[in-house]
């Protein structure tokens, strides 16, 4: 089962619909749209090798710098298109339409990509950063053969998942067992290296879970998603970057229980200790104006319920650089800072 | 965490290879700053347009990252060290 959804993640793609922006076109008519599916897990500059030659021949004369927007917004290139799907798209759009530029690059809003390479090295910068989170080194990540590093990127932006999980344990960076399938069924990242007991034992006990959640806090209500407004700012978007902290003795810990210990501005008094009232207390919270309320949750695609075990969730929906990347609409009753 | 949220972070910032060595090398900065900020502050000090900054001689955090969730997440005895070259140190 485990595996499956993993699996599933990795085969995630978002179709698209890429339109060139009006003032790079020269030619008529102009050039249709280009319909493209991009992998979730993928991002958007490794587009670039199919849909230049689809554009090139419409293109003023100059130097290729490929950027994309959405209603008006420069897309970030290093978070993965599965999450700025997620995080732009409340109501799904499907296809999704975005806008391709090849010239003028925003460099004011975004920061410098030199294409293929240059998305590798923000992968793997990412990778270290969760080896940081994890094992409060990056070591592992830095002393990784030059062949294991490339063969990482190349099932990355393929998709193999196998070749993944088979560079990827050498990291050592397993997380947690599920506390339902873990200790039966070990997870693929974990199991295949552990030397020996102690060491899975050990890992089991307590984890940092490495997080990037993209928060909208809102303060009026909204019933329908489509009422949702667009962003046309990054500023509107609260980038956070908390570990969870994980512990695996004693209740199980949920998917609340964690946003919870991300944002103890918006749930004070709780921290991260266990909560074994979790299920009917997002109900409660709905009901009273002075708490939060969550409008949106999205991993991945998916909309899961916040008492699901946060295991699951991280074993299963965590992005091939060891984050788990959520996105989170809330209804505040005030404005938080940032 | 939520009662540190205003509080400033002591940034450390080191020279590494040929990069120019500051005369005041550490400095405070605002938590709820973006990461963004250290690096302008960095290409003001050594008058280039761009720098390479590392956190821990490790990885280079995203500018849209808070100072305080890098020093939650990666400072080391009370501060952020950050290490900064004018060409690539650590691919």
């Amino acid at each position: 089962m485990e595996k499956e959804a993993q699996q599933f993640v990795w085969e995630g793609a978002i179709p698209l619909q890429v339109h060139l922006h009006d003032s790079e076109v020269t030619t008529l008519p102009p050039p249709s749209p280009a319909l493209i599916l991009a992998p979730r897990i993928g991002y958007l500059p490794l587009l670039c090798p199919q849909l230049k030659p689809f554009f090139s021949e419409a293109l003023p004369p100059g130097v290729d710098t490929i950027w994309f927007e959405y209603k008006g917004l420069p897309l970030k290139w290093y978070i993965p298109i599965g999450v700025l799907f997620d995080l732009l798209c409340a109501e799904p759009e499907r296809p999704w339409n975005l806008t391709v530029h090849f010239r003028g690059y925003p460099g004011h809003i975004l920061i410098p990509c030199d294409g293929e390479d240059g998305v590798k090295w923000s992968y793997i910068n990412s990778l270290k950063e969760a080896a940081y989170i994890i094992h409060g080194s990056s070591k592992n990540v830095m002393n990784m053969s030059h062949p294991d590093q490339v063969e990482l990127w190349r099932s990355v932006m393929s998709g193999k998942l196998d070749t993944y999980n088979l560079i990827s344990s050498k990291l050592k960076l397993g997380i947690i067992g599920d506390e339902f399938s873990g200790k039966l069924n070990p997870s693929p990242l974990k199991g295949q290296h552990s030397a020996n007991d102690t060491e899975a034992t050990a890992a089991l006990k307590a984890s940092r879970i490495p997080v990037r959640l993209y928060l909208w806090t809102v303060n009026e209500d909204f019933d329908d998603l489509e009422e949702a407004p667009h962003f046309d700012s990054w500023d509107q978007i609260s980038y956070i970057n908390r570990p969870v902290e994980f512990k695996t003795e004693g209740k199980y810990f949920t998917l609340l229980d964690a946003v919870k210990s991300i944002l103890p501005e918006l749930y004070p008094g709780s921290s991260n200790t266990m909560n074994t009232e979790s299920k009917n207390e997002q109900k409660v919270e709905a009901e009273k104006e002075s708490y939060p309320v969550i409008k949106l949750l999205r991993i991945q695609g998916i909309e899961p319920k916040m008492e699901i075990p946060f295991s699951w969730v991280v074993n299963n929906l965590m992005n091939p650089d060891y984050f788990l990347h959520i996105c989170l609409y809330i209804k505040v009753p005030k404005p938080i800072g940032t | 965490m939520a009662s540190d949220a205003s509080r400033k972070v002591v940034v450390h910032l080191r020279a590494t290879g040929d990069a120019p060595i500051l005369k005041q090398a550490k400095f405070k900065i605002a938590g709820t700053d973006k990461f963004s900020k250290v690096i302008d502050f960095l290409c003001r000090q050594i008058h280039r347009e761009t720098v390479f900054v590392y956190v821990n001689t490790a990885f280079s955090p995203t500018p849209d990252e808070l100072v305080n969730d890098l020093y939650h997440n990666f400072g080391i005895d009370g501060k952020l060290v950050v290490n900064y070259a004018c060409s690539m140190a650590w691919g």
